[in-house]
């Protein structure tokens, strides 16, 4: 199978490189070792939210200098200061032209409401998610919560108590129909999609308003769990339209319909585009010649070997096995490329669990442009994004996705101007 | 602090809410004796709830001390008799491995026999047949009466029992001061963790069944206990890879025993003496992970490729007799201290050393002793009579909640015993499952908040096991803090500032052993708490 | 120290760690809340499982082995494996003789193919549709496949002379769909292979892979098929040093990947060998650079869909680049999703209307579509297809050979 692009990893990061090379018209495939972390997504992208030395970030424009600084194997000081401050204005106009519809922008960061109904700064959050501007206050004063009945990914007492410190006041409704009381016979699978699969349904949907007139009266808004678009995108507008009121969404615990719609988007765009996405394959090793991989072998596609010009890997860290750690080491899987990590595993962690974890530091080693090394020898054709980095502290500093995004983008433009 | 005037009157107070503790409650409620129990946390926090959890034959002990070892195998056959729901019946196996004496064995046998355990060599094929998971390179096996007892079970049943019979049962109430009018003492003053309340309770008899922390409880009276504390790690294994207790047929050494416990199967341990000042504070360290590991798949080779979930130790309660200040003799037998008689204070009782497996025993002695102080000839029922749960069989306790999921039928019945009948509606939404590994419901988890002296979310745990699967709190921690608001157990302040503190306790007893897919779960569940719901430490204020 | 360096339990349950994405994809949960759905039926209950025997759920019979679980879980987990597997170790049900007839495709199909014009009508007739329902508990509102008068292997003594006279040889493992309902595939693929100037064989001895023996717990019977295959495919492989074809996306999977672990026979030597006819082609085409004929014919609209087992195998690509070879070819990938047949499961009277349920969303986007055909790898997918839908369902090599001179 020959391709211009071999992509490994189909996640956001994977996904976007993709995206950027097949709308250029590369033959791309992504391979991909079962779904994403999109699957768990807040529903926001974030981009800096604070700098190594823990000091919060508002403008994240500004406060990259001081990041590279600070970190200087950060995947944002590789891009450098200018880089970074185009591709995050590119980042937006991508979403945009692929019709994935979001707000917020680089200038300044927003907040994002938290399952726990806590505010957390944020880049870009996906339509008909509520926001705050500045981090205060929300934009509604009298919501009422609806949640499913029996839904228990979903918090509305949480949600109302921490809403009314910042002088929003909410009322706690439930949601009930016979399609859902059908569900609940299962004790385990009310869960976020199937509950979203129910409101796919014109007849549901139907019902759903009914409800939502009924118990809204004395609100000036409806606050809904992440429980409907899993397939279609009108269900909140269409409710808007029907209700006559504003609805907004919250994000729940796993799994998230607002991401799972975004990675069934991001995959659709790239297959439209002409690429090939391959689950469920693991890619189990390289041919190289010279400083170049030549080929990569695949557990499904046996001794046919994918062909390639250039190779990107987007394996993700440790959950998604981009990254492997035993007892001795933390080591990448498919090429053995130089990983960063202390070899004393004691210093891996910390002992309390919300504190700075090393291990999230750890990832593969590469130079200003993103490509691979093995034993300090540069793979001319082998680039690395996302999770799988070294440097940063996705979780600390609240960049994991700005460094998917980013640096994914970057290394298809790498790649186009070869 | 608030000085709370109130004060209450009883007969007896016992400190300390371990298996003893709350064994002592039970009988001295049995026997009508008004109770009072204090515990400073929750119930079996201490060594209670840290340790392998192994229903001892004796076996063991055999050959080491015939006293321990019979007594062992007496409260065995007890147990399965009066706490059978908290006990399973799985026997176990002496290995000989090829580096092991194989003399060892008769000598093994002969002690068994002689301490009224049976104890049956069998060929290591038959070993490997009913155990497959044994190594295959065993050159010997014995078959003895071992079995698994889960100790928060049989804990809190004891308790249930003694509130039945109307004890008082009190958790995180630390006692800060043991009250005396010359050479007695005559009762306590406690500071209230929920309330922040200093408050006193009276009573002719105070037995301190603190196990280790006892240390610090007589020291509040200037007596002086020569214990040592003593740390054993272990480690928790994902699934069961055993069906049948394995231990080495040698001496007693690190990481012979391997038992399989509930859905998990658990090796220790080590043993090391620690500072007094540490007992708080214990963590498992690389070198004791490898040790159990490197032991452990001696065993069971199995074990080399099984996940494991989470690394943990305890603090034995080591007792160096009166007559040895040096603590070079010390015995694992029980030790009951009538402080009247050995220091001259009277209405003080220490009663510690021993073991999860004679806890029974223990406090027998115990309420003895508090009878004879209380004038009192009412004997002891309490190895006869059935705890709560274990009055009815699985079977007619399974007609009872036929319709109730088969998974989560048996998971409940395996935990409750006869209780589970108690707590389901059988709804749809009484069914559903907060903790999906270790299938806890909606029901189950309604019934220990309302009834099971819960507090917090480690509570909870305790109690169900919500947590304590593969997934170590990932999937379950935010619902079943979502069902404690929604129940207004507790504010969502405190639910949250819980749901922080339930993490950081799954953490400590995962991050030594965090490599492969524990890491990968570490990591999932850091994106979903700290990423996706924004939890911080500082949500702790 | 070198501990844990291989942390990959036999049955891999334990790399589970719950991020519930396989319950997203599972078709059967989506639609049947009586299915504990994977993640429960498969890591959590095998956890159970371990501890006592009597955790098995018989609800696990609802599982569709689909192994889209499998396919979209990030820690390879194999959900499906797990849950067949334990379905094989526990389960006390015994097979009604309903199980029995649907499962056994040769025996019934060596009975039916000679009537097939009386069996075709009679199986269309409305009261002995009724008495399969209501006797036999095979749903009334399904469709049954027709029978073909005379079976391939037949047809095929009258032309393996000529086959054998082609400088390439290859075997064609046909499966009971092509000998039993539609020859004319077998004939289609000959067709194909000789345009290549290869010969197509036929193995020593044939048995139905067993599939729906598996699925529906008749596991010595599948055993003892398996291994008659096994030995014809060695003998072909090994001996004749000929690889094996198929054009059945589910047999192929089942040779494949359900033997080793759910009947414990080993393929390993003959494993790589075992392959899908577009597959074959796809590598042909890449290494002699063989020009294929096609007619100038008229413009055909078909649509792509790729059956569960096919997801699993990661081959959809193939059939599709081939189809992509036609001229005048307009094609349309379907979403890849399950059409809800599961081989003899959506015939069960008890799974009809779960079966349908499956399907709908992939029933709709086909009927939204302005298409010729439906293009398809597997046989039960294809009824379900043509049986709940207006269009007709070709397999990719039958379509091949059409626009072929």
């Amino acid at each position: 199978m020959k391709f211009d692009t071999i992509i490994i990893g189909g996640g956001l990061s994977g996904l976007i490189s993709g995206i950027y090379l097949s709308q250029r018209g590369l033959q791309c495939v992504i391979i991909s070792s079962g779904q994403s972390a999109l699957h768990f997504s807040s529903g926001s992208f974030d981009l800096l939210n604070n700098l190594p030395d823990g000091t919060n970030v508002q403008k994240p424009l500004d406060a990259i200098s001081e990041l590279i600084k600070q970190a200087p194997t950060h995947p944002y000081a590789k891009l450098g200061e200018n880089k970074f401050k185009a591709l995050t204005q590119q980042a937006e106009d991508f979403f945009k032209n692929i019709k994935i519809s979001i707000q917020g922008n680089h200038e300044e960061n927003h907040y994002r409401v938290t399952p726990m109904g806590t505010l957390k700064p944020t880049w870009l959050t996906l339509k008909n998610l509520l926001i705050s501007e500045n981090g205060k206050c929300l934009p509604i004063q009298h919501p009422g919560i609806f949640n499913v009945t029996g839904f228990l990914d979903f918090y509305s007492q949480f949600i109302t108590d921490e809403f009314l410190k910042m002088g929003t006041k909410c009322s706690i409704h439930s949601i009930n129909l016979p399609a859902l009381e059908n569900l609940r016979k299962n004790p385990t699978e009310m869960r976020s999609v199937n509950i979203a699969r129910i409101f796919d349904k014109q007849e549901n949907i139907k019902e759903l308003v009914q409800i939502l007139k009924a118990e809204s009266k004395d609100c000036d808004s409806i606050i809904l769990p992440a429980i409907t678009g899993l397939n279609r995108e009108d269900v909140v507008d269409y409710l808007r339209k029907e209700i006559n009121k504003p609805i907004y969404l919250l994000p729940t615990l796993p799994p998230s319909v607002p991401g799972i719609h975004t990675q069934q988007k991001l995959r659709s765009v790239f297959q439209q585009n002409g690429g090939v996405y391959m689950l469920g394959d693991t890619v189990l090793r390289a041919e190289m010649k010279g400083n170049r991989i030549s080929q990569i072998y695949s557990f499904n596609h046996g001794n046919i070997p994918f062909v390639g010009q250039n190779f990107i890997l987007a394996t993700g860290s440790y959950f998604s096995q981009g990254l492997i750690a035993n007892t001795e080491r933390v080591y990448e899987p498919i090429f053995d490329l130089d990983v960063t990590f202390t070899p004393n595993r004691t210093q891996w962690y910390n002992s309390d669990v919300f504190e700075s974890q090393p291990y999230q530091s750890f990832g593969v080693k590469t130079d200003n442009t993103f490509r691979c090394m093995r034993e300090g020898k540069i793979f001319e054709n082998l680039y690395a994004t996302g999770a799988i980095l070294e440097g940063f502290n996705p979780l600390k500093e609240g960049c994991g996705a700005g460094v998917s995004i980013l640096s994914a983008m970057y290394i298809a433009e790498q790649i186009l101007s070869k | 602090m608030k000085q709370n005037e109130i004060t209450q009157s009883f007969d007896v107070i016992i400190i300390g809410g371990g298996a003893t503790g709350a064994g002592i409650a039970r009988d001295c409620s049995r026997r009508g004796i008004k109770t009072l129990l204090l515990e400073r946390l929750d119930i079996s926090t201490g060594a209670t709830g840290r340790n392998h959890g192994l229903l001892h034959s004796g076996a063991r002990y055999a050959v080491t001390d015939k006293e321990s070892a019979e007594e062992c195998i007496k409260e065995n056959m007890i147990l399965r008799k009066i706490a059978s729901h908290c006990v399973e019946e799985t026997d176990g196996l002496f290995l000989s491995l090829p580096e092991d004496d194989l003399s060892y064995q008769s000598k093994f046998v002969e002690a068994c026999n002689q301490a009224g355990i049976r104890a049956e060599i069998i060929d290591p094929k038959e070993a490997l047949r009913l155990e497959p998971s044994a190594n295959r390179n065993i050159i010997g096996a014995v078959r003895v009466p071992d079995g698994a007892v889960d100790p928060f079970r049989l804990t809190a049943s004891n308790v249930m029992d003694a509130k039945l019979h109307g004890a008082t049962i009190l958790t995180y109430q630390e006692v800060i001061k043991i009250i005396r009018e010359q050479n007695r003492v005559i009762g306590v003053k406690v500071l209230d963790h929920k309330t922040n309340e200093i408050k006193s309770y009276y009573a002719p008899v105070v037995v301190n069944a603190g196990g280790i922390w006892g240390h610090n409880i007589a020291k509040l009276v200037d007596i002086n206990i020569n214990m040592l504390p003593s740390k054993g790690a272990l480690l928790i294994f994902g699934h069961r890879v055993n069906n049948i207790v394995l231990n080495r047929c040698r001496k007693p050494a690190d990481a012979d025993i391997l038992v399989p416990g509930d859905t998990i199967c658990l090796i220790g341990t080590t043993s090391s003496k620690v500072p007094f000042e540490e007992i708080d504070h214990m963590r498992v360290t690389p070198e004791e992970v490898d040790v159990l590991l490197r032991e452990g798949e001696k065993m069971a080779p199995i074990l080399a490729q099984t996940r494991i979930l989470r690394a943990y130790a305890g603090v034995r309660p080591l007792v160096a007799s009166d007559n040895d200040p040096s603590g070079r003799s010390v015995s694992r037998g029980i030790v009951l201290l009538d402080h009247a008689t050995r220091d001259g204070l009277e209405g003080f009782i220490t009663i510690t050393g021993g073991k999860l497996m004679t806890y029974r025993l223990m406090a027998e002695w115990t309420t003895d002793l508090i009878c004879k102080k209380l004038n009192l000839s009412a004997i002891c029922t309490t190895a006869t009579e059935k705890l709560p749960g274990s009055r009815e069989s699985i079977e007619e306790i399974s007609k009872k909640i036929i319709s109730v999921p088969l998974t989560q039928r048996n998971s409940t019945i395996y935990r409750h015993g006869d209780m589970a009948d108690r707590f389901s509606e059988n709804t749809p939404l009484d069914n559903s499952l907060i903790c999906e590994c270790e299938e806890v419901s909606v029901g189950e988890a309604k019934y220990a908040l309302n009834e099971l002296d819960v507090n917090n979310l480690i509570d909870l745990r305790r109690r169900t096991r919500i947590g304590m699967g593969t997934c170590q709190g990932e999937l379950c921690a935010c619902r079943a803090a979502g069902l404690m608001s929604d129940m207004k157990k507790i504010c969502t302040n405190r639910a949250k500032a819980d749901l922080t503190s339930f993490l950081n306790e799954r953490w400590k007893g995962m991050f030594p052993i965090a490599w492969g897919d524990t890491l990968r779960e570490c990591e999932y569940t850091a994106w979903i708490y700290e990423g996706v719901c924004g939890l911080t430490s500082s949500s702790k204020k | 120290m070198n501990l844990q360096q291989h942390n990959i339990s036999d049955n891999n349950f334990e790399q589970c760690i719950k991020c519930t994405i396989c319950t997203v994809y599972c078709p059967v949960a989506a639609v049947n809340p009586n299915y504990p759905g994977p993640k429960q039926a498969g890591p959590d209950g095998e956890r159970l499982r371990l501890k006592k025997f009597n955790f098995y759920d018989e609800s696990l019979k609802y599982c569709i082995n689909c192994k889209r679980c499998e396919v979209a879980c990030p820690s390879n987990v194999k959900i499906g494996d797990i849950i067949q597997a334990a379905r094989i170790k526990y389960s006390k049900k015994q097979p009604k003789f309903r199980d029995y007839i649907l499962a056994n495709t040769d025996l019934v199909g060596t009975l039916s193919t000679p009537l097939a014009p009386i069996v075709n009508t009679t199986l269309g007739l409305k009261p002995v549709k009724a008495i399969l329902d209501g006797v036999m508990k095979i749903d009334h509102r399904r469709t049954f496949p027709k029978y073909a008068f005379g079976t391939f292997e037949s047809w095929y003594k009258k032309v393996a002379k000529k086959q054998a006279t082609y400088p390439g040889q290859v075997s064609y493992f046909h499966g009971c769909y092509v000998n039993y309902n539609n020859p004319q595939l077998g004939k289609d693929l000959i067709k194909v292979m000789n345009a290549f100037n290869i010969g197509v064989q036929l193995l020593e001895k044939e048995k139905c892979c067993g599939v729906a023996l598996i699925s529906n717990g008749l596991i010595k019977q599948a055993k003892k098929q398996a291994r008659t295959n096994i030995n014809s495919i060695r003998k072909s492989v090994l001996e004749k040093k000929l690889p094996v074809i198929a054009t059945s996306s589910t047999c192929t999977f089942t040779i494949r990947d359900e033997y080793p672990h759910l009947l414990d026979i080993d393929n390993a030597d003959i494993r790589e060998n075992v392959e899908l006819a577009t597959r074959y082609i796809y590598r042909l085409l890449g290494q002699k650079k063989t020009k294929l004929n096609f007619k100038t014919g008229k413009k055909i609209k078909v649509a792509y869909h790729t059956p569960c087992h096919m997801e699993k195998l990661g081959w959809a690509y193939y059939s599709i680049e081939l189809l992509k070879l036609i001229p005048n070819i307009e094609l349309t990938i379907l979403d890849s999703q399950c059409c809800g047949i599961a081989g003899t499961y959506g015939f069960k009277k008890e799974n009809y209307k779960t079966s349908q349920d499956i399907g709908e969303p992939l029933f709709k986007q086909i009927e939204a579509l302005d298409i010729d055909y439906v293009v398809t790898d597997c046989e039960t997918c294809k009824w379900q297809i043509e049986m709940s839908t207006s269009k007709q369902c070709e397999h990719p090599i039958s379509i091949l050979a059409n626009a072929l001179e």
